[in-house]
């Protein structure tokens, strides 16, 4: 399968993959850097929408359009639905608390 | 039923929301009866609008509502004439259509705009027809007689035959919805498995049976059009590659600002009244605003967007409203994109920070008991809220 890549495909298939892990990368350090619940769930949901978009437009390129690219379109499509929905809820869930957003000057929660 | 006793006296007014539905028919007839026994002496037939006011493209769904409501009104005539008694002569039968103002999202928000109808017009009792469910409101999710429990009106159901629950599930089973959910089910199913597969085949179809058996009344809340679904479906096409733009923009200024050593971010909670029609497109708005990184929909209500902002630069693009824009332009064409920005029509407002234009809005101001205020001023809830006047002796800064 994988000498069958030619390198034009090849240098795609790794570009995307490292974007998808710099994409990560930067969510996890916002998770960490960031103030509140709020932010977070921000940059949470960037590690769905690019880190995994890139990534598995990696792992679709790579196998080609059938079975196992075709699914990981599929995948895609379904994170795009799914993880907003779990970002509001979340951010929800935390206003519906109480919990008022971090603003300039607060402490770090 | 009434108490002989005390049905002379108390006639009062009663609300009754209604939809098409197999049994409406007899709760009219029944509501004019119980007139006829002296224990209303007015009827206000109402129904939910599913629409705002200011929606593009609402002409369709109003007349339906108004065909809806001209039958009731026939039929209530039809029965007043056929009740023999001198009694129903001052029986006052209004119809009318309620929430066209906000958005409408659950039980709540409908209990809520119901209550205030029957408020305005001196009403103390609802009568619901049993087949009753609100758009969107099924036996999954809250009843509406559960929150109709929580206030000062009087609940009863309408005494009239239901049909059998395998007529019913035969009507619906035969629906367009019903065929439309599982349809996109199966297919969706069998493009995971191997359609050429019996086994694949046969599970799917169960699958795809049981997910339109239970959802397929939750996730299309009006039959899908022939000659709208594919052109809306065309329209999304374009919007996908634009929304991925936007989103890879967005995400290269938020990765810097996370980046950057200062972390140099000014989140607020904003407020947006958007202009784009209730149930689909909303939820594909406040998706779309939240899979852009540095806006975040938090909170739906009355029609406003509640959304935080983790930059400024974020908050000015969701002013600027270009993704509200594309909403409209998939749902309803060209012509509806082409409405003023949020921030042209004044439908905006920043609740935090320096450029503060509104109060902040309390975590339930539609009936709970906590809001910012009282949980900043007590101080009691630990950390969680510290008031700003903190800010001047405030030494350390975020790492």
């Amino acid at each position: 399968m994988i000498d069958a890549i030619g390198p034009a495909r090849l240098a795609l298939i790794v570009a995307f993959s490292l974007l998808g892990l710099f994409f990560t990368f930067v969510s996890m350090t916002g998770v960490i850097r960031l103030p509140d619940v709020y932010s977070r769930a921000h940059t949470a949901s960037q590690a769905d929408t690019l880190g995994a978009g890139f990534t598995l437009a990696a792992v679709a390129l790579a196998a080609g359009w059938q079975g196992v690219g075709f699914k990981s379109v599929l995948l895609v499509f379904f994170i795009f639905v799914t993880n907003p929905t779990a970002a509001h809820a979340i951010a929800r869930a935390a206003f519906e608390q109480g919990n008022v957003p971090w603003t300039e000057g607060d402490e770090r929660r | 039923m009434a108490d002989a006793g005390d049905s002379a006296p108390k006639r009062g007014s009663v609300v009754v929301p209604v939809e098409s539905t197999p049994t409406l028919r007899a709760t009219v007839t029944h509501l004019i009866e119980s007139a006829a026994d002296g224990e209303f002496s007015s009827i206000h037939f109402v129904v939910f609008a599913t629409w705002r006011r200011d929606d593009p493209d609402t002409a369709g769904r109003e007349a339906a509502v108004d065909r809806l409501l001209e039958r009731v009104s026939t039929w209530a005539e039809a029965d007043l004439a056929d009740v023999d008694d001198a009694d129903v002569d001052d029986v006052e039968v209004v119809t009318a259509v309620v929430g066209a103002d906000e958005y409408l999202f659950g039980a709540d928000d409908y209990v809520r705009e119901l209550a205030a109808y029957a408020d305005d017009h001196g009403a103390e009792t609802v009568v619901l027809d049993p087949e009753y469910t609100p758009v969107g409101n099924t036996t999954l999710l809250q009843p509406l007689e559960f929150a109709l429990s929580n206030t000062h009106l009087a609940v009863r159901e309408a005494p009239v035959t239901r049909p059998t629950r395998r007529e019913r599930l035969r009507k619906e089973a035969t629906g367009i919805r019903f065929a439309a959910t599982f349809g996109l089910s199966l297919a969706f199913y069998l493009a995971l498995g191997d359609p050429l597969y019996p086994f694949d085949l046969a599970s799917g179809v169960a699958s795809a049976a049981i997910v339109a058996i239970t959802l397929s009344r939750i996730s299309l809340d009006a039959n899908p059009s022939i000659s709208r679904t594919p052109i809306r479906l065309l329209r999304g096409a374009v919007y996908v590659p634009a929304l991925l733009y936007e989103i890879l923009m967005s995400n290269l200024v938020v990765a810097r600002v996370i980046l950057d050593p200062r972390l140099p971010i000014d989140p607020t909670l904003n407020r947006v009244r958007v202009i784009v029609g209730s149930g689909l497109p909303i939820t594909t708005l406040a998706n779309s605003i939240t899979l852009t990184p540095g806006t975040l929909t938090v909170r739906a209500r009355d029609g406003n967007l509640y959304v935080h902002s983790l930059i400024p630069w974020a908050r000015e693009g969701l002013f600027d409203g270009s993704l509200e824009r594309w909403t409209r332009f998939v749902f309803y064409g060209r012509e509806a994109a082409r409405l003023p920005t949020p921030r042209e029509r004044d439908d905006v407002g920043i609740f935090q920070g320096p450029d503060a234009t509104e109060e902040y809005p309390g975590a339930r101001s539609d009936g709970g008991t906590r809001g910012e205020s009282d949980a900043g001023a007590d101080g009691s809830t630990a950390e969680a809220v510290e008031p700003n006047a903190a800010d001047a002796d405030e030494g350390v800064t975020p790492e």
